[in-house]
């Protein structure tokens, strides 16, 4: 087991490089740098200032050169400074002579997306086992029926439409929620309790809103895990001996239907870290996703790299993960990888 | 069984909200009349919002937009326009133009101080001049201050530059220019320092508080070195989403938003509650589409092609279907009503007939009958190319329309921005471009027409070679006396009109909605437009929004 895990991580590291090449490549095969956005089609400023911030950057050297000057700073772990946003840190803060602390852009974004997509998981998984459970149980009756129709349309509302309309109503029409952003604008005059509550309404929506829409898929699983199992010979055993209904369910079934749920679960740990542009940008909520997308637009290569690289980083970590989750949830598994 | 019952609950909200998604808002803030006049008092908080972030409050080394719109509320200048877009003191009280024109000094207003009590003197104004055209610093706005052959400060009221030759722009470019502070600066990097996030300056508002993402929050400066504003507190909201912002603009939680011509002349006024506390304004923006001919391309080297074309577009159905009528048809890059606009240009007139004997002068004829003109057997035929922009691309549409009724081939392309610029801009390879210019409140466009700045880069991408214009814009560069550079410039808006490098298609109208609890506006709006005067805003006590909330 131990063999296993050292030579999983130690793959990580080639891999690693790989995805990076690639998406350097990649990144740098669109046209444009930071010296092209909009701001800087001015007559007022000269192609030459443009030409030294090239020099600053060093977008004038051949992409292989940029390449690997990134790779030297990322060998000490340094991601960089944003070209973009007056030369922030793109990971994590840093303290000048003054004493000064600037607040590195990931530093800033992912502890805000991370807590609304793992409560979002969290409610998404509440939500989506007992239903999945019901569904399977009553299967074809109605409560299975009317559970797919619901997941169904939540599945196939944009979500956008959705959090827009919902805004409207609880926001405009009965101003009973905020509307857009993290805080009010009196939040830090607050006390404690006040707090957690302001925070709390301005974050149920953006929270929500996926939950709904990203109910349809795990439903799903669950549902069919629990249908296959119900059809093993072992519950119809566990039938035969008399248990309760509820036991042959809940002690019997669920165990072994859930287990594809942990690959699903591993599988998403990536996505906590990135967060949906279009949510993002319409509740005003300064997250991942509009850090990368804006990075994106900007050209600001050390943002987008940094991004790709902490997701890539976390993808292959959650690949990991699940396996060893799935080699603990299951013997069989356990032995196979034993032997290998 | 729990989770049937939230199955229930939401897909009761769902109905509920599709069958109810537009009922009217019932908050009891309907009931104050925003109408009522009231004395002026200082106090209170303005919200504002807009849609990205600044990346820093330096404003010569940031570059964008929501960085300036900050700044200037912090930042003076050696100059500034009035409500007229005529030059007046910022930080001086007067400025003298040499005989020779060649040195310009500048008074500084007595006593001056930054927000945090040091003196603001003219070590400070050449130490920004400095740090703009220090080559480590890369300030894209450099060029201008580069001119400057030497900067002396005499005393610490004075600030005199000395230029190798007279610079009409100059003036203009110290209005442009935010004067920092040299006691925090000196010695500091301006790319990194923590000051773009902490700034301190000499106007109207100081920064209390800027929470990443969220929101930006000055409050009254007491050393104001223009007197105190009006309104205590202004608040600006970072809400990138359009939609969103507007319906925080409905919710009451803004003041203050610029519109679309659709929200200005359909979605607001079709709303009586919205009405009711909303006013609305329209000023002149600061821009114009055109559309420009890659000039060193055939036919567009043609000028009777160039005209053909131009009589040939019917600009008042782009104002009307692409601006909703928000917007006016103009003769010369120069914004309508100021002195730098020649009132006696007329915009070429739609007229189809005019175009098509142009075109037929110029050689096209319909040999095939295809419906598309020939010239040497070969079709009439181009691409528009655009950036990704709402009303380029439309107006683009209805270009194609009219030009396919004269016989032109027109084809559409819109391109995301970096690409539109590092491939086919800087390249050179296109035919024409639908795009936009600012209308400077400086006459001289020397970087966008003389025919020495056409590099890859530069902004005569167009390509246009004109001896005339060349030496009108290098003549105006060398008046500084007003009147007499009016006539220069009238001169060059004419022969251009005339040579039609480019087609005027529109300048579109500035939209506001401003809540009425905000008072003190100027309606209709002066050439500066309605934000002029913004420190004379005010917010009567009874119509603040605490004082509403706590009622």
């Amino acid at each position: 087991m131990i063999k296993y895990l050292v030579k999983r991580v130690l793959w990580m590291i080639p891999m690693l490089i790989g995805i990076s090449l690639i998406s350097f490549f990649i990144m740098h095969l669109a046209p444009g740098d930071i010296t092209n956005n909009e701001a800087a089609f001015n007559p007022k400023a000269s192609e030459e200032s443009r030409q030294k911030l090239r020099e600053m950057y060093h977008l004038d050297k051949p992409v292989i050169v940029q390449y690997g000057l990134w790779l030297k700073r990322m060998a000490t772990l340094d991601f960089g400074n944003s070209f973009a946003s007056h030369q922030k840190p793109v990971f994590w803060q840093t303290v000048d002579a003054d004493g000064n602390v600037t607040e590195g852009m990931i530093q800033q974004a992912l502890p805000i997306t991370l807590m609304i997509n793992v409560i979002g998981l969290v409610i998404t998984l509440a939500l989506a086992i007992p239903l999945g459970i019901i569904a399977a149980r009553k299967y074809q009756g109605w409560q299975d029926r009317s559970i797919t129709l619901f997941n169904f349309i939540g599945f196939s509302i944009p979500s956008f439409w959705l959090s827009l309309l919902l805004m409207y109503w609880l926001g405009v029409v009965h101003n009973w929620f905020p509307i857009s952003g993290l805080h009010s604008l009196n939040y830090d005059s607050l006390d404690t309790w006040h707090k957690i509550k302001d925070s709390f309404s301005h974050l149920w929506l953006p929270v929500i809103i996926p939950s709904i829409t990203g109910l349809a898929g795990i439903t799903l699983f669950v549902k069919n895990g629990m249908l296959d199992v119900l059809q093993q010979d072992y519950i119809t055993t566990a039938r035969a001996k008399g248990l309760g209904e509820r036991k042959v369910v809940y002690t019997h079934a669920l165990r072994n239907a859930l287990l594809p749920l942990i690959t699903i679960v591993g599988l998403s740990i990536p996505g906590l870290i990135g967060g949906s542009v279009i949510a993002e940008t319409i509740f005003a909520i300064p997250g991942m996703g509009k850090l990368f997308y804006d990075a994106v637009l900007m050209r600001d290569f050390p943002v987008v790299m940094g991004i790709l690289t902490i997701g890539s980083a976390l993808t292959l970590i959650g690949n990991l993960l699940a396996d060893v989750a799935y080699a603990w949830a299951d013997p069989r598994v356990r032995r196979g990888v034993a032997k290998a | 069984m729990p989770p049937l019952f939230s199955l229930h609950n939401s897909s009761i909200l769902l109905l509920t909200l599709l069958i109810a998604g537009c009922g009217a808002p019932s908050d009891q803030q309907n009931q104050i009349d925003y109408n009522v006049s009231a004395p002026k008092a200082s106090g209170g908080t303005l919200i504002n919002a807009m849609t990205g972030e600044p990346s820093g409050l330096i404003s010569m080394i940031a570059g964008e937009s929501a960085s300036s719109a900050i700044s200037s509320n912090i930042f003076n200048s050696l100059l500034k326009y009035d409500k007229n877009l005529e030059l007046e003191g910022d930080l001086t009280e007067s400025w003298q133009i040499s005989t020779d024109q060649k040195t310009i000094t500048f008074k500084l207003k007595p006593n001056l101080k930054w927000a945090d009590n040091q003196p603001l003197t003219s070590a400070d104004v050449l130490f920004t001049w400095q740090a703009v055209t220090d080559e480590k610093n890369a300030s894209p706005y450099a060029s201008d201050f580069l001119l400057v052959k030497k900067a002396e400060i005499p005393d610490p009221q004075t600030f005199r530059v000395t230029y190798a030759q007279a610079y009409a722009p100059a003036l203009d470019s110290w209005a442009g220019l935010q004067i920092l502070p040299k006691h925090l600066l000196e010695g500091k990097d301006l790319h990194t320092t923590a000051f773009a996030r902490k700034p301190v300056g000499s106007n109207y508002y100081k920064l209390d508080n800027w929470k990443h993402g969220e929101h930006l929050m000055l409050s009254r400066n007491a050393n104001s070195v223009l007197g105190p504003a009006q309104i205590d507190n202004l608040v600006t909201r970072i809400i990138p989403d359009n939609s969103a912002q507007f319906l925080e603009l409905m919710a009451d939680n803004i003041d203050l938003m610029g519109l679309d011509p659709i929200k200005y002349s359909r979605i607001i006024p079709a709303r009586p509650e919205l009405l009711k506390k909303l006013a609305l304004y329209k000023e002149l923006g600061n821009s114009y589409t055109y559309m420009g001919f890659n000039l060193k391309h055939k036919p567009f080297d043609d000028v009777r092609v160039r005209r053909a074309i131009n009589y040939a577009i019917d600009k008042q159905e782009i104002i009307d279907g692409v601006y909703l009528g928000l917007g006016i048809n103009i003769a010369s890059p120069y914004k309508p009503g100021t002195r730098w606009s020649n009132p006696a240009l007329q915009p070429y007139p739609y007229d189809p007939a005019k175009a098509r004997a142009l075109l037929q002068e110029a050689g096209f004829n319909d040999s095939n009958s295809d419906g598309i003109l020939e010239r040497d057997g070969k079709p009439f035929s181009f691409e528009i190319i655009t950036n990704q922009n709402k009303e380029r691309e439309k107006s683009a549409v209805l270009i194609q329309r009219r030009l396919k009724e004269v016989g032109i081939d027109v084809r559409i392309r819109a391109i995301e921005w970096a690409s539109f610029i590092s491939r086919f801009i800087k390249t050179g390879d296109f035919d024409v471009v639908v795009l936009g210019w600012g209308l400077g409140l400086d006459p001289d466009q020397y970087n966008i027409w003389h025919s020495s700045q056409q590099a890859p880069g530069q902004f005569n991408f167009i390509g246009y070679n004109n001896p005339k214009i060349d030496a009108l814009l290098e003549q105006g560069r060398l008046e500084l006396n007003p009147d007499k550079r009016m006539v220069i410039y009238h001169k060059f808006a004419e022969i251009l009109l005339e040579d039609s490098p480019v087609i005027y298609l529109s300048a579109g109208y500035g939209l506001t909605a401003i809540h009425k609890r905000v008072k003190g506006i100027d309606d209709p709006a002066p050439p500066a437009g309605i934000g002029h005067n913004s420190q004379d805003w005010y917010i009567p006590q009874s119509l603040r929004r605490n004082e509403i909330n706590t009622q």
